[in-house]
């Protein structure tokens, strides 16, 4: 199982990212083919990293390796741009207006870091302490939810023109889930 | 990210999008979510990337740092208790001992301990387990500090790290919900023209090919670095506060604690023979004895096995040598299976060097996805007339401090007995000042360039202090990266005047 396999199969996800970059160049009959062909050299990539460098191992391999060979070919495609020309819909959509308020300003970072933050370990401590199965299990499991969750509200409450309505929700659910952890208080 | 079309590809007969629509006002206050989230983490995540890009290569560094050996590729069982002895000798009441026996990552036989006065050192040992020299790793261990606690308090490192792990998924969520053509645009790369633009396209694709590892990295990080503060509320919910109740479920078999003086030393060579025999695909990686002389002495001895995604197998021996265990890294509950991935999964010490060195540069990508988005929102109020050139000289010269802070703290820590992390704060605050006197496009090509003689500088200096007792070619392979890493970043100068 020697980790130069993740090497040998690099020319693989090579393949495959060619191909979609030919699909993506110009819609021609063959286009799905090509997206098809493309997307299955990179799933045979990470099958065939299975038997030779371990079952999670492999495919954790190949998907660092072949992020990084695709990325190295879409750079070496970097083309130089006309700054003269100037295409119609090249800008990129513009953030919202929003009115600068600083109770408001200072409500959205309460809510997108401490309050997310509590609503997030109260779902985290209620999987650890109320859901079924294995203690130790449920302790990682509640413990990777929390930074997912609260990465998803800080999302969510930045983004949110309605503050009120993040707040309510968020303190709603930190009450509910630390009540609920709390009130079992056992593993 | 930031969105950006493929003017090419924009005459294109357009087919059946695959992709739902997405109304306009929800990416547009995402987008604004995104911005606000990126400035205000800008620094820290800046920070946090590049010092984990760096910290990929923590073994390489640590053999770098003292190429002498000795270089062991195997121990025997007994070269090991003889170290394990020799290092207790040192300090007979030593409450715990660490062990490293030599891997392909680091091919050292080592034990760490503390002395009488509670001073802490690591000796090398050699192939017969005579300690033959300490081990000092300043460097390697001031860049690994920086990336992990930020050398701050353990429990406040990691939290602000693990928040600023948050703060990357929670953009990377926002920055996929508020670019809707960034997996259509997935190959428009153009370089030149419009700043924004330029940087847009540069964000975006790197955001793009590299989202499988950005979102391990983060949510990985985030959840090592607030296990802390989970494990606290979990233990305030369930063991009246008490941590270590918590811990003690991830520790496997308990062994009381008895300090009265054991009949005999815990034999670590005829434990390490009995599981080798019990585990014959795995090789020890470490022991840690605990309480080492008394009747609770007792060692977790670490087993890796080739071909898994995990950080070993431990199993607990006590003082007789009898195998009281599995903590179930590879053999227990989905859960601890899922912890025992964690650590090597982060920082990509599960492939050998090629997922390392894909790391790095994906590590890279990272950090420089991070500078293009404060660039592009630089460049976004310059085009609507409202330039903030004090902070697009600062933040180019916070970008561009990091490399040349790092450098001078490997170079002065080569030279003198300097504490690294403030070399390192001084180098940055030294690079940051730079923003006071110079533009942007200044700033950046001399900080390039003062890295790049700082990078040739550690490589000489290395070789010059160390020339003859290379031990280890890991040293040479380290200190062709530098000075690689200086000539590319000439180069980057180079090029950039060119197209000016």
């Amino acid at each position: 199982m020697s980790p130069l396999w993740s090497l040998a199969l690099a020319p693989l996800p090579l393949a495959g990212t060619v191909l979609l970059k030919r699909a993506w160049d110009e819609p021609r009959p063959e286009r799905p083919w090509l997206i098809l062909g493309g997307w299955g050299l990179l799933v045979v990539a990470i099958a065939a990293s299975v038997p030779l460098l371990g079952p999670v191992r492999g495919p954790s391999a190949m998907l660092a390796v072949a992020s990084v060979v695709a990325l190295a070919f879409v750079g070496a495609g970097v083309e130089q741009r006309n700054a003269k020309k100037r295409a119609a819909r090249e800008l990129a959509p513009e953030p919202s207006d929003r009115r600068r308020v600083v109770w408001r300003g200072w409500l959205r970072g309460f809510l997108a870091g401490p309050l997310a933050g509590i609503a997030a370990l109260g779902c985290g401590l209620a999987v650890a302490i109320c859901a079924p199965g294995q203690v130790q299990s449920r302790m990682v499991i509640g413990g990777l939810i929390v930074p997912f969750l609260w990465a998803g509200g800080m999302a969510w409450t930045l983004s949110d023109d309605k503050i009120l309505r993040a707040f309510a929700v968020l303190a709603g659910v930190s009450v509910a889930t630390l009540g609920a952890a709390f009130l079992k208080g056992a593993l | 990210m930031d969105g950006s079309t493929a003017p090419g590809k924009l005459a294109r007969k357009a087919g059946k999008p695959i992709w739902p629509k997405i109304p306009a006002e929800f990416v547009r206050a995402m987008l604004a979510g995104h911005s606000a989230l990126g400035l205000a983490f800008a620094a820290l995540i800046y920070l946090v990337c590049f010092s984990g890009s760096i910290a990929v290569f923590t073994y390489e560094f640590n053999r770098w740092e003292q190429p002498a050996g000795p270089v062991l590729h195997d121990a025997t069982p007994q070269a090991v208790d003889a170290a394990f002895r020799a290092a207790l000798a040192k300090n007979p009441k030593a409450h715990d001992l660490f062990i490293r026996l030599p891997e392909p990552a680091s091919p050292r036989l080592s034990a760490h301990g503390d002395d009488a006065q509670g001073g802490e050192h690591t000796w090398i040992a050699d192939a017969t387990g005579k300690l033959v020299a300490e081990q000092k790793l300043p460097w390697s261990e001031f860049q690994a500090e920086l990336h992990t606690v930020l050398h701050l308090p353990r429990a406040w490192g990691g939290f602000v790290v693990g928040l600023t792990g948050v703060a990357l998924l929670s953009s990377l969520v926002s920055g996929v919900l508020s670019h809707p053509r960034v997996f259509k645009d997935a190959f428009a790369f153009r370089w030149g023209g419009s700043k924004r633009l330029q940087e847009a396209d540069l964000h975006n694709r790197i955001s793009v090919w590299g989202l499988p590892f950005h979102l391990v990295v983060s949510l990985t990080g985030a959840f090592l670095g607030l296990t802390v503060i989970i494990v606290g509320v979990l233990a305030v919910a369930t063991f009246k506060g008490d941590t270590s109740k918590a811990y003690a479920l991830f520790r496997g078999p308990a062994v009381a604690d008895d300090p009265r003086p054991a009949a005999k030393l815990i034999d670590i060579a005829g434990a390490l023979e009995a599981l080798k025999a019990h585990y014959p695909n795995a090789r020890a990686s470490y022991i840690y004895v605990e309480h080492p002389g008394e009747t609770g002495q007792h060692a977790s001895v670490n087993l890796v096995t080739e071909g898994r995604l995990s950080r070993g197998e431990t199993v607990i021996v006590d003082g007789a040598g009898k195998r009281l265990g599995e903590v179930g890294y590879e053999s227990g509950s989905v859960g601890i299976r899922v912890l025992g991935a964690m650590t090597p999964l982060h920082f990509g010490w599960f492939g050998g060097w090629p997922v390392k060195v894909a790391y790095f540069l994906l590590g890279l990508g990272l950090t420089a996805v991070t500078s293009s988005g404060v660039a592009i929102w630089l460049a976004r109020r310059r085009d609507k007339g409202r330039p903030a050139p004090r902070w697009e000289r600062v933040w180019i010269a916070f970008v561009w401090s990091q490399p040349v802070a790092y450098a001078a703290s490997a170079l002065l820590a080569l030279l003198a007995p300097m504490p690294p992390v403030a070399v390192w704060g001084l180098a940055t605050l030294a690079s940051m000042g730079a923003a006071i006197a110079w533009t942007p496009p200044v700033i950046s090509a001399r900080l390039r360039l003062l890295s790049a003689a700082l990078l040739a500088g550690v490589s000489l200096a290395h070789i010059g202090l160390h020339a003859g007792r290379f031990a280890d070619p890991v040293a040479w392979a380290v200190n062709l990266g530098f000075l690689t890493a200086a000539a590319l970043l000439a180069l980057s100068v180079r090029l950039s005047r060119t197209a000016d």
